[in-house]
């Protein structure tokens, strides 16, 4: 394939030219309720190109390998009408030329797993919860994606990767007249079917968990002294910071580029966030990113302090700083972008029942339902929470969404947790859906949030 | 698509083969220069089979065999998905629009030239960061079954998205605009965006508490994916839905109005079929606040005992793969009725109150139940009936089941929405609003 892609691109005239294919696999299977709904593997491939010429830079994709002439032609119309028209000049940080394939290691390779045996363990799961009290339906997939990329450009780099995640997710539904409550479940990751085994614990526990929220009163609007758990501080890391530290996030904007200027002392003493896609075992793991880039650790701040950020070629090169190898795309369809691996907060010295001591009077939050970012403002959701009075944990409280500025936050986290948590499924959208966004971290306690409520 | 119609044909009892290709660009102007310019040319085929009750489906987007497609889909009947409909015969489809010459012939330097032209309009009027996204694209879907129905469809796009920026944020008031055919951005609309942005551009803070609240057109998708959650046959088949057994009855005020046509031939995307190949023509789900319909796809009719109601669509809240998407209860190109009330009336009878012109976190939170919270991206404080400034870390929460029997005016206009659909703003009396 790589010699085939070589000849894609020769003959080309343009200072620059990449080109992707990749051959996506799917296998979904999806109960709604006790009921089987979909069942179904699929294979699928198509080509994006990148062109770099006279400082212009330009891209198209295509599914059929007929029209891959038609887009380089496009890719370098786009590329010289850039600069006739006065547009931003890209140039590509060097990196080094690379040859490599990359192997796949699983610990169970779902490919050899028959579909009915995927479907049992998914049966398994969606039937505990809904044998619970008060759970009235489910929605509950199994969900195995492979993405199998050949990557060439014109400088030499030629490299092989093949990823797969698994992942078994969705939501379970309580019901008492016509109040309705869900909560959000996911096991998986990318490093094969065995991590979806013996999980019922899980599973059950959410179920528990929707059940209560029946009860549960809806939390009243205001500003709160609040400990998150660690998937929320991780959508907090991902939502508000994480985005901020991707670079092509605030290229365009000079204000806020100033703010991020490397050196400033943006966070808390406590505050310590890691993007490191090269953890093994967790499902932002990669080897090399979607421009042939080998993907590197990078402390995004240092007790508080911005230290690093999340590069492609082009940005790199405009930030005059290190390429990191964060430049990814959903699949074929997509020319990549600056995207988060695996982003984490550090862990602390504190336990929770310390935390929720200092906190005396406020919320506790837990696991995040969704979140979004618009420059340094962000909000995100709360699955569910307790009301905190005197540092004890009181009664249970829903319908809860955080909003805070980006910098006011980081300055407003007080103490950081001694534990840790990763989670198991990605799914960020920025302009395209990235499942191996991986996100997580210790118990935090952030001073002066906005919570909105009923 | 025959061939492989027929081959599947010989392997089920019925089959249906659904086809897309989308050939479209894209340019980014950031900060006053152009930035991105894309292109992309993606086709894509799906086979849904039937077979003894059972359903199977397959996907590709490169056709390159056949037999594999069909062998997936026969392999896909292994799990035993029960299918109780049968797919639709043939029925007259009224001619679409078609594709526009202007936008099949339209290169990147239009696209700049359009672009420039908005940029270079809004630079004469206001201080601050201007961003301006515009693209254009050419639709072809056909579907073709063993029942006979053999129907396609073509239609042509342009957009431009404009953003002013707040100075030192990346906060903005923003307008879209969209055309079957090459055109411009009408001035009197950026006009009104600019007298819009310079009455945001002071910061204030105000205190929580419940206050009349506008949610404007481009924020109208937070009330609307509650509403289409709710109304959803599938919501109603897993009796999860907050309006089962509310058919007939007024759950919301007699001001409230939601359809869907996609055969307004004002509609862009103005289209006779659904995904499914079933007509579509107006469908009205809420009629001055009583709960009127259903929104279904074949399978939930069938499941529910209920006549198909046109509105299918492979798609979801966020986009995807079409062909990889199996069609779902759907309202497409949406719109809540208009009232009697100008916007800037509106605004005018506002005491205290807050206007939503975007927010953060529509898709958060209990969205089946009715519930928001959603961040303020901006929103404008008005006192006395004037715009004071923009809110500083604000929150609008509530339930629409509740916020949409306290309406105190419908706007008289409706404006097309980035995220579909025409709408009007509405004036909700009382909401709670959290700030700092």
């Amino acid at each position: 394939m790589i010699d085939r892609l070589r000849s894609m691109i020769s003959g080309v005239e343009a200072d620059f030219i990449d080109i992707r294919y990749e051959i996506k696999t799917e296998t979904r299977i999806g109960f709604a309720g006790r009921e089987i709904r979909n069942v179904g593997s699929n294979r699928t491939d198509g080509y994006a190109i990148r062109v770099g010429k006279n400082g212009g830079f330009s891209s198209a994709t295509v599914t059929k390998e007929e029209d891959v002439p038609r887009a380089l032609q496009l890719a370098v119309e786009g590329a010289e009408t850039i600069v006739a028209t006065g547009g931003k000049k890209s140039i590509l940080a060097d990196v080094p030329v690379v040859v490599e394939n990359v192997e796949l290691v699983l610990d169970g390779d779902p490919r050899e797993i028959s579909i009915d045996d995927k479907i049992e363990l998914l049966k398994k799961y969606n039937d505990l919860m809904l044998d619970q009290p008060r759970i009235e339906t489910t929605n509950l997939s199994y969900i195995e994606i492979g993405r199998e990329k050949h990557y060439v450009n014109s400088e030499g780099t030629a490299v092989s990767e093949e990823i797969l995640t698994t992942n078994i997710a969705g939501e379970v539904i309580a019901k008492r007249g016509s109040l309705v409550q869900n909560i959000r479940v996911a096991i998986g990751g990318a490093d094969g079917y065995n991590r979806l085994l013996c999980r019922e614990d899980v599973f059950l526990k959410k179920a528990e968990v929707a059940a209560e929220l029946l009860d549960a009163e809806p939390v009243k609007g205001g500003t709160y002294n609040v400990v998150l758990s660690p998937m929320l501080a991780g959508v907090f890391t991902h939502e508000a910071f994480g985005h901020f530290s991707e670079a092509d996030i605030i290229e365009d904007n000079p204000s806020l580029r100033e703010k991020m200027a490397l050196g400033e002392k943006l966070g808390s003493d406590v505050v310590t966030i890691v993007a490191d896609s090269t953890m093994p075992d967790q499902i932002g793991y990669y080897a090399f990113d979607d421009e042939g880039v080998a993907v590197k650790p990078v402390t995004l701040m240092d007790r508080g302090v911005l230290t690093g950020r999340l590069h492609s070629r082009r940005t790199a090169s405009a930030f005059g700083e290190p390429v990191s190898g964060h430049t990814v795309a959903e699949d074929m369809r997509f020319e990549p972008i600056v995207r988060m691996g695996t982003i984490y907060i550090k862990p602390g010295e504190m336990t929770l029942d310390g935390l929720l001591a200092e906190l005396g009077d406020g919320l506790y939050l837990i696991d995040g339902k969704g979140g979004q970012t618009s420059g340094e403002n962000f909000t995100f959701g709360a699955q569910y929470g307790f009301k905190v009075k005197d540092g004890r944990i009181g009664p249970m409280i829903r319908d809860i969404n955080i909003m805070g500025n980006l910098f006011t936050t980081l300055q407003n986290i007080e103490a950081i947790g001694n534990d840790m948590e990763l989670s198991e499924r990605g799914g960020c959208g920025k302009g395209q859906l990235n499942i191996k966004s991986a996100l997580g971290s210790p118990h935090i306690l952030v001073r002066n949030m906005v919570v909105g409520g009923v | 698509m025959k061939k492989l119609l027929d081959i599947a044909a010989k392997a089920s009892d019925q089959a249906e083969v659904f086809s897309v290709r989308n050939d479209s660009s894209s340019l980014e102007m950031r900060n006053g220069k152009p930035s991105d310019m894309s292109a992309s040319i993606q086709s894509g085929y799906a086979l849904r089979i039937l077979k003894d009750g059972r359903i199977g489906t397959a996907y590709t987007k490169n056709l390159l065999n056949r037999e594999e497609l069909v062998s997936n889909a026969l392999d896909s009947l292994k799990g035993r998905v029960e299918a109780g409909f049968s797919f639709p015969g043939p029925s007259e489809i009224p001619e679409s629009w078609l594709p526009d010459d202007s936008i099949s012939g339209m290169g990147f330097h239009d696209l700049h030239s359009r672009s420039r032209a908005v940029l270079d309009y809004l630079s004469r009027k206001v201080k601050g960061q201007i961003d301006v996204n515009s693209g254009r694209g050419i639709l072809d879907m056909s579907i073709m079954n063993t029942c006979g129905l053999d129907v396609s469809r073509k239609s042509s796009f342009m957009y431009i998205f404009t953003s002013l920026l707040f100075p030192n944020t990346e906060t903005s008031v923003r307008k879209f605009f969209q055309s079957r055919k090459a055109a411009d951005f009408p001035v009197e609309e950026l006009d009104a965006l600019a007298d819009l942005y310079a009455s945001g551009l002071p910061e204030v803070s105000i205190p929580s508490g419940r206050m009349k609240v506008v949610f404007t057109p481009d924020t109208m998708y937070t009330i609307m994916w509650r509403l289409a959650a709710a109304a959803s046959g599938k919501s109603f088949y897993n009796r999860v839905s907050p309006l089962q057994n509310r058919r007939g009855e007024k759950v919301l005020s007699e001001k409230f109005t939601l359809y869907g046509d996609p055969s307004d031939p004002m509609e862009i995307d103005q289209h006779f079929f659904d995904d499914e190949g079933i007509p579509a023509r107006k469908h009205t789900i809420f009629d001055k606040g009583v709960f009127r319909n259903l929104i279904l796809n074949l399978d939930y009719a069938s499941k529910l005992g209920e006549e198909p109601t046109g509105t299918g669509y492979r798609g979801g809240m966020w986009g995807g793969e079409t062909v990889a998407l199996a069609p779902a209860p759907s309202l497409s190109c949406s719109r809540i009725a208009p009232g009697n009330v100008s916007f800037e009336d509106m605004i005018r009878s506002i005491d205290r109150g807050v206007i939503v012109l975007g927010v953060l976190g529509a898709h958060s939170g209990n969205i089946l139940n009715g519930d928001f919270s959603v961040g303020l991206d901006p929103g404008f404080y008005v006192e006395k009936g004037e715009i004071k400034g923009r809110v500083k870390d604000g929150m609008v929460s509530g339930n629409v089941y509740d916020v949409l029997n306290n309406i105190g005016s419908v706007e008289n206009r409706l404006h097309d929405s980035p995220m579909g659909g025409q709408f009007p703003s509405i004036l909700l009396d009382d909401v709670s609003v959290a700030a700092k």
